[in-house]
């Protein structure tokens, strides 16, 4: 298997008034392709914000990152928007659906970022209604929504460009446990298909789900 | 993609709207009034722009200065064509004379015309100088003999209806019932905008067969008459410093030793043509239309950039604080790959929309605005003028900068969100801009209270000046004129005989001008008061034995003078300062000096204002009708009535009337003029002004308070948890609302504060054009200062005392 990133000693410090906190303390972790990752920790662990390091929204202050063979830590904001665009796909806790778009609005707004011509985008995104059986809904805005199919636009959404790495930050974090179940299998299912996941979850359920669990406390990797 | 922000933004704007009413609101009237006052400025700057070599033609006209100050005249004397006709810096020189024929006569269709207006005499150079198209008739050798008549094609149409120019051409007209004169061309008139409107052009000689025969062949340098116009196109290399080098020569060499005498200087100026439309000084051959002034012209710029500026603060104001009801969106955007980039796109794409939505209101608006606006909007002024290619790029530039101004800001602050604290909802950023938004809020008020402010000093001032004692009576009186051309006096004084049997009138009197008008007559007068000899310039009016008493002048010492032709004068207070005589007394039975005769001061009367309170009172003398019976000054009847109720003098009108038609039988025109009327007329630039800033008040407080309105609710919505745990804890409504618009008027009071000083110097600035003048009160300052706060105050407590009276149970629950 290739390894699709590996972190390095990876540290996140930031000033909180005059102290110097470390989010993230010497992280090194290999992910391979295919692997379906569950961070598990209590909150304030560092979790959300390792993950966000990963998905390059924040940076890690110091140590290497590495993502696909590409060293991260040291591009400029555009090479690695470059990256993630191409690469990674997010699924939020929140949701985070854009309120003023609609279903098919919303699904479609990362290929308008990748610039892809309109007619394939159209073919696109009836797939991925398709897949997630929510081809009635195309027209309902997220305020018409329940959470756990708000949570399905919401992936349908981050798999539309086709990642490599999916990112999930408490996806069942808002739904209930019938929901919670039925996300969990759809994830189980593309990580089958081949795509890379790594999720933040306090809970153990959903963490059996993956191939293997990072334990995070006070930003350092918990040794199993 | 593009498709995509368009939804979005049409989304935002029906989602938010209040706001998006407000901004719209805002960029619509600053976008109309930009709209109008750009398509007037257009319209007045492209006058005469489309001559042939436009910019080398001149008018030459004669600028005067003497101790008593400048006078400006657009023509020039008749020697000076002569003079530089051969000089060879000029490539045309064409003197021309303006004429207003008493009538025309097309003798084969039995039709005449009265006062035909726009008619000169001029040499085929003319025609070298504008090119006219010539559409019958010989251009090449045009008004080379005496008699011969060029018409325009509209003039020919009133003079010959029913022909075609090539049968126009060969006929004859009979001008003042003697003078022949043969239709020799037909040229097409000028189709764009110009101020060279003249309408016949009569050949140069026919004018030795009129009375100007003795002005033109006298040919003196020491007279200049305003019809007699002379037009110069110079060479495309000519040294202008050195034509007026030369002018200048021409004029020394020429000068009047009287003048000399006198301190009185003459200069001939070269007044570029594209200058005609605008300099008031020489003014245009049809005064009807009146002239553009550039200082109108600019402050209506100023008005329109103001509010335009407005309407951007609003938006950025409105923007900025809903800032963090964008952030989600933003931080969305940017985790599903937006750079900041097409972010700052986006936003200013939105802006752009709203903007455009605003121009195509304002389209709409424009058409009536022009309407509205029919005193500072010239009468020739069309909508359709919209459509000329440069103002329709004018207006998508306008657009651009506009959406720059307003867009640029908000995109910017909106895309620098940072993605993940905006995710986690920890979101500061919205208050960071508090601090220019205070400024903008600020910014705006201030316009609008230097507006506030210079109304009503304005207004008072124009109040000061219609209510203010002219020194003699202006209520119910009214002066019937007679005919124009009626030259005898016969038939005023039968018309003033029938009148005299109607019981409602007072007083008749047969005279000249009223006391105030805009003519003057003017000699200039030498007299002797015993210690030095007083030259002096003399207005006079004209009138009867009855004059004096109908308008209630003050005689203060000696007495009217005896009859009509009888040569005695009575001056005024003025004049006998003027003249040095200490008391009024002492002026009696002195002789002023006119020069080619004496005439002995019978009587001194109080002064009173001849004009507009805006001019001094000057040196004045009523006189009696001297010339009698070569020609008469007498030139209307006033009246005084018994009384002013609205019944009685209607009827009293239409008796007048009947009785002038019973007096003139043949003649159309009836001019009746009430002096009030006439003397309210003398303000009517004030007035304008005061409309105008009436509009601009009104329309920078509804912005100003609209983007108030927008930034109260933004802020109190932000407040409500707090407005929610206030009340629990036992603040009651009033102390909410006091605390809610604590913040907002202190942003007003600081605006006042600003605004002060600034109207004060605007407003002591336009009253210097005015020799009477009410003082600029303080409490003029407190009470617009007051109005504001009002204002604002009801804006935002509309708001917050909504907010306030929220049951907190609501406000805390969703929590």
């Amino acid at each position: 298997m290739n390894t699709i990133l590996s972190l390095n000693e990876a540290t996140r410090t930031v000033n909180s008034g005059s102290n110097r906190v470390d989010l993230l303390n010497n992280i090194t972790l290999n992910v391979k392709e295919g692997e379906f990752i569950s961070l598990m920790g209590p909150s304030g662990s560092g979790k959300s914000t390792l993950l966000n390091c990963i998905g390059m929204l924040d940076s890690f202050t110091d140590g290497g990152y590495t993502f696909l063979g590409q060293p991260v830590h040291a591009m400029k904001e555009k090479n690695r928007t470059k990256l993630y665009k191409e690469y990674i796909g997010f699924v939020f806790q929140a949701y985070h659906l854009i309120d003023e778009l609609n279903v098919w609005e919303n699904i479609e707004t990362p290929l308008l970022y990748k610039n892809i011509k309109s007619s394939e985008r159209k073919a696109l995104v009836a797939d991925m209604l398709d897949r997630f059986n929510i081809v009635g809904k195309k027209d309902l805005f997220p305020m018409q929504l329940s959470g756990g199919q708000q949570q399905l636009v919401g992936i349908a959404r981050a798999l539309i460009g086709k990642p490599r790495l999916i990112l999930a930050d408490e996806p069942t974090g808002n739904l209930n446990s019938k929901q919670s179940t039925e996300i969990m299998e759809l994830f189980s299912q593309l990580n089958k298909d081949g795509v890379t996941i790594i999720q933040a979850t306090h809970s153990e359920k959903n963490a059996s789900y993956g191939s293997r669990i990072v334990h995070l406390l006070d930003g350092k990797i918990v040794p199993q | 993609m593009f498709k995509n922000y368009l939804k979005i933004a049409w989304r935002n704007i029906m989602k938010n709207k209040v706001f998006s009413l407000i901004n719209i609101i805002g960029l619509t009237i600053g976008l109309s009034a930009s709209f109008v006052i750009g398509l007037m400025i257009y319209h007045d700057y492209t006058f005469d722009t489309f001559h042939q070599d436009g910019d080398r033609i001149y008018r030459v006209v004669t600028d005067f200065t003497s101790p008593e100050g400048e006078f400006h005249n657009p023509g020039v004397t008749i020697a000076l064509e002569s003079a530089i006709k051969d000089n060879s810096n000029f490539e045309v020189v064409n003197g021309f004379y303006t004429e207003r024929p008493s009538k025309v006569e097309n003798r084969e269709a039995g039709t005449e015309f009265k006062w035909p207006n726009f008619v000169i005499f001029t040499k085929a150079d003319y025609f070298d100088i504008f090119k006219y198209n010539f559409l019958a008739g010989n251009a090449d050798q045009p008004l080379s003999n005496p008699n011969e008549v060029i018409l325009t094609e509209n003039r020919a149409k009133d003079y010959f209806p029913n022909l075609k120019p090539a049968q126009i051409v060969g006929k004859t007209l009979v001008y003042n019932d003697s003078l022949n004169v043969k239709v020799t061309g037909i040229v097409e008139n000028f189709k764009k905008r110009t101020d060279i409107v003249f309408e016949e052009f009569l050949s140069y000689p026919t004018i030795m067969q009129t009375p100007r025969r003795e002005f033109i062949q006298d040919n003196n340098w020491n007279s200049t008459n305003s019809s007699s116009q002379l037009f110069v196109k110079v060479k495309e290399n000519a040294n202008l410093d050195q034509i007026q080098n030369e002018l200048n020569a021409l004029s020394e060499e020429h000068i009047d030793e009287e003048m000399k005498q006198y301190g009185q200087t003459r200069e001939f100026t070269m007044q570029p043509l594209e200058d005609i439309h605008f300099n008031e000084n020489y003014g245009v051959y049809d005064w009807e239309r009146g002239m553009a002034s550039k200082a109108l012209l600019r402050n209506l710029a100023l008005v329109a950039l103001f509010l335009l500026l407005l309407g951007c603060i609003n938006f950025i104001n409105l923007n900025t604080a809903q800032a963090t009801q964008r952030a989600k969106e933003i931080g969305i955007r940017k985790t599903l790959g937006s750079s900041r980039n097409q972010l700052i796109w986006q936003f200013i794409g939105e802006t752009f929309m709203l903007v455009v939505f605003s121009a195509i209101l304002s389209i709409g608006l424009t058409k009536w605005l022009i309407n509205v606006f029919s005193d500072f909007v010239p009468a020739d002024l069309k909508f359709e003028l919209i459509g000329t290619p440069l103002i329709i790029f004018g207006i998508v530039i306008l657009l651009v900068i506009v959406t720059v101004l307003s867009g640029f800001y908000p995109a910017l602050v909106l895309s620098k969100f940072n993605t993940v604290s905006v995710l986690k909802n920890h979101l500061g950023v919205g208050d960071k801009k508090v601090g220019l938004r205070k400024f903008l809020t600020v910014f705006q008020f201030t316009i609008a209270q230097i507006f506030i402010i210079g109304t009503l000093l304005v207004g008072k001032q124009i109040n000061y000046l219609l209510n203010k004692d002219m020194g003699f009576k202006t209520e119910a009186v009214v002066s019937v004129y007679s005919p124009r051309a009626e030259r005898e006096l016969s038939k005023k004084e039968l018309f003033a005989d029938k009148l005299a049997s109607i019981p409602q009138i007072k007083k008749l009197s047969i005279g000249g001008m009223a006391p105030a008008s805009y003519n003057t007559n003017t000699s200039s007068t030498t007299v002797n008061n015993g210690k030095t000899e007083v030259q002096s310039d003399l207005q006079f009016i004209f009138g009867d034995t009855d004059y004096l008493d109908l308008f209630e002048l003050e005689l203060l010492a000696g007495r009217n003078f005896r009859n009509d032709t009888i040569r005695e004068i009575v001056i005024n207070e003025t004049a006998r300062k003027i003249y040095g005589f200490d008391t009024a007394e002492s002026a009696i039975g002195e002789v002023v000096d006119f020069g080619d005769q004496k005439v002995p001061i019978v009587g001194v009367m109080a002064d009173f204002y001849q004009r507009s309170l805006r001019t001094d009172i000057k040196p004045m003398a009523l006189v009696g009708d001297w010339y009698r019976p070569d020609f008469s000054r007498y030139q209307a009847i006033h009246i005084a009535f018994q009384n002013d109720d609205a019944e009685t003098l209607k009827t009293t009108l239409d008796n007048i009337e009947s009785t002038y038609r019973s007096v003139y039988t043949e003649i159309e025109d009836y001019r009746v003029e009430f002096l009030d009327e006439t003397i309210a007329r003398f303000y009517d630039r004030e007035k304008k002004t005061s409309k105008l800033l009436n509009w601009a008040t009104g329309l920078s407080i509804l912005i100003s308070c609209l983007g108030l309105l927008g930034l109260v609710i933004y802020t109190t919505n932000r407040r409500i948890k707090e407005i929610g745990v206030r009340k629990v804890l036992g603040a009651s409504v009033l102390q909410i609302n006091t605390l809610l618009c604590k913040e907002f008027l202190i942003l007003v009071a600081i605006a006042f504060i600003v605004a002060a000083p600034i109207a004060y110097y605007g407003v002591y600035d336009w009253l210097q054009d005015f020799s009477n003048k009410e003082p600029i009160s303080f409490w003029v300052f407190l009470i617009s200062g007051l109005a504001m706060i009002a204002f604002a105050l009801v804006v935002i407590s509309v708001k917050t005392l909504r907010a306030a009276s929220v049951n907190p149970v609501n406000s805390l629950r969703s929590e």
